[in-house]
């Protein structure tokens, strides 16, 4: 179900929202960039071109966060879960990557087979959330979705979308959850919206000029030096991994009888060090090579896709400019 | 999965409660613990196979990895630890009637229903005994099912030598033999001297109908492969259980993958000729 919508309408909808649910969007921050941040003000949302810096990832899988709690009553301090939190939350701006990456995160967390197991924190974050999608009208150069079977204009992962239509959005409902947030919206669309919504759409496609052709399996690449000369620049700063929607590799850590769950990721050299002294990935050769196999080979081994929906964001934020896009393509596989 | 005792609603990194109820000291930096969760009716639910593991929690310190050391065919839960990094620092540190926390079981636990109707040899060094323990004993309790057991453990002298107590019960059993080895001459040793590989050599046990099931530091895997396969031994016919940093212990935490396996769920017991397949590097 498609409208078009003013957006005076649509703050007017957020500020009436915000009065019984948590509501989250992409902030303008001085001189820092886009960030989603919990909003209380609805003039606070920004819904312009510019990409948030931090996927939405966080909002699932926090940075660090207390995935067990400890019951101090009677001084036994047993442990115990954290109570979840239960308050509806919309979140607003999400792009069609990210959205794509919950997608490909429900996977690991919240697995379909009824024998995996379950991530309770994650599944409650989910399923308190409302996703409501912001296309992409202005890709950036560093984007490269449509290549990874995606596309700056689709919608999975999501329940609602909105397209920036100049004066007005066209707002798409896609999910029964999406209907309870936006339904309300008053509007409906004409045949001209129509056209010039798909036009729009065919033609933001076409500015994703980026393009990854990562084979079909790395594997014949994987002894080669090929991994030592493209991690030789790496400094193992692990931006690449906080700031990817996919990336959910994490440290358990025990505080004070709680236990804090924290990002982690394989660029770092403590990441799989023993307390023996053994590292199996002891070099940058094999930390990165891990990374771009999870992505393009072992991934799409036990899921069939690609852990990467081509957002850009680390070869945007890569202090040493490497390109997983052209290192996955690069890779010698004959 | 077996013993899986995780339902959909309960958090999957929780532990539950369990009390030290006996504390042995194997060498002077190994103890095993003796444990039993404080609920009795999950206790007495928690089923698991010779090989799986649990994570270990030291309140207030962390977790660490490890795998049961019985056999589920015996009444008692018990994990093994070398004195090492932090949590088993602080783990030499506890006392019997002490709290700690379990979960678990996790892995895939050896193939104890393809090993039936198999001469089984066992080689292990240092505190690697600990997995294959739990399937000596495992075996043992279920010796119809098994044919000849040849049990071959090493360690850098007598004194690190584990579970000494059971070399006996073990030699006592019908169709059973241990060959005990120290890395270097000692005085009043009467069993065999030199390194795990070398022994193997000098023993020289058949490999028609064997499974040879190997655990033991890197070094000790690293040069018995080779020597097993050139014994005969297929592959396919060589098992090990691997150890690698782990936290989750649910295929989740992303430290422990070889390959698109991870040890911990798809693992720790891999065959050689998957680890082969997956370019594992011994």
């Amino acid at each position: 179900m498609k409208k078009t919508v003013k957006k005076e309408a649509l703050i007017a909808l957020i500020e009436n929202l915000m009065k019984d649910h948590e509501v989250v969007s992409p902030v303008e921050t001085a001189g820092k960039g886009v960030f989603y941040r919990k909003i209380d003000k609805a003039k606070d949302v920004y819904l312009g071109p510019a990409f948030a810096v931090e996927p939405v990832k966080k909002f699932f899988l926090h940075p660090s966060e207390w995935i067990c709690g400890c019951n101090k009553e009677e001084g036994t301090a047993s442990p115990c879960p954290v109570p979840a939190d239960d308050k509806k939350r919309v979140i607003f701006g999400v792009r069609p990557c990210e959205a794509r990456g919950l997608v490909l995160l429900d996977k690991i967390f919240a697995p379909d087979d009824p024998a995996g197991y379950q991530d309770t924190s994650y599944i409650d974050n989910r399923s308190r959330s409302v996703i409501v999608g912001l296309a992409c009208s202005v890709p950036d150069r560093t984007c490269f979705c449509v290549s990874l079977d995606g596309s700056p204009v689709e919608t999975r992962g999501m329940d609602a979308v909105l397209f920036d239509m100049g004066d007005n959005f066209i707002v798409e409902i896609l999910t029964e959850k999406g209907k309870s947030i936006l339904g309300s919206l008053p509007g409906t669309i004409d045949a001209g919206s129509e056209k010039a919504l798909e036009a729009a759409k065919e033609k933001t496609k076409k500015l994703v000029v980026k393009t990854v052709k990562a084979p079909d399996s790395l594997d014949a690449s994987f002894k080669s030096d090929y991994w030592k000369k493209v991690s030789l620049s790496c400094l193992s700063c692990g931006v690449c991994t906080y700031l990817c929607p996919t990336c959910h590799c994490f440290d358990l850590v025990e505080e004070e009888r709680k236990k804090l769950r924290c990002y982690d990721g394989c660029a770092f050299p403590d990441f799989t060090l023993e307390t023996s002294g053994e590292n199996p990935r002891p070099t940058k050769k094999e930390r990165y090579r891990q990374r771009v196999f999870h992505k393009f080979d072992y991934f799409k081994k036990n899921f069939g896709e690609n852990l990467c929906v081509g957002c850009g964001r680390c070869i945007r934020f890569c202090p040493v400019k490497i390109d997983i896009s052209e290192v996955a393509a690069g890779a010698p596989i004959k | 999965m077996t013993g899986q005792m995780n339902t959909s609603n309960s958090n999957i990194y929780l532990p539950r409660e369990t009390e030290i109820t006996a504390i042995r000291q194997e060498t002077s930096d190994i103890k095993t613990f003796v444990l039993k969760f404080k609920d009795a009716a999950y206790g007495d639910a928690f089923t698991y196979r010779p090989g799986q593991f649990v994570e270990f929690s030291v309140f207030g310190e962390g977790e660490a990895t490890f795998c049961i050391s019985n056999s589920p065919t015996r009444k008692t839960i018990e994990c093994s630890a070398k004195k090492m990094g932090m949590v088993t620092q602080a783990m030499h540190e506890l006392n019997v009637g002490d709290t700690v926390g379990l979960r678990g079981p996790y892995g895939n636990g050896f193939p104890v229903e393809d090993l039936k109707g198999k001469h089984l040899l066992f080689v292990s060094g240092g505190i690697g005994l600990a997995p294959l323990r739990s399937l000596i004993n495992y075996c043992l309790d279920n010796r119809d099912d098994y044919l000849d057991i040849t049990i071959v453990n090493g360690a850098r002298t007598s004194k690190d030598l584990v579970y000494r107590d059971e070399y006996k019960v073990w030699e006592k059993a019908p169709g059973t033999k241990v060959h005990l080895t120290v890395d270097c001459r000692e005085e009043d040793w009467v069993c065999m001297v030199g390194v795990v590989p070398k022994a193997l050599e000098e023993i020289k046990p058949t490999c028609n109908g064997s499974v040879a099931i190997v655990c033991g530091p890197p070094i000790m895997i690293r040069f018995t492969i080779p020597v097993l396969e050139k014994m005969g031994f297929c592959p396919e016919s060589i098992i090990t259980t691997l150890e690698m940093k782990m936290k989750c212990g649910l295929g989740k935490c992303g430290r422990c993958n070889i390959g698109n396996h991870y040890i911990c769920k798809d693992g720790p017991v891999f065959n050689y000729a998957k680890l082969k397949e997956l370019h594992y590097e011994l």
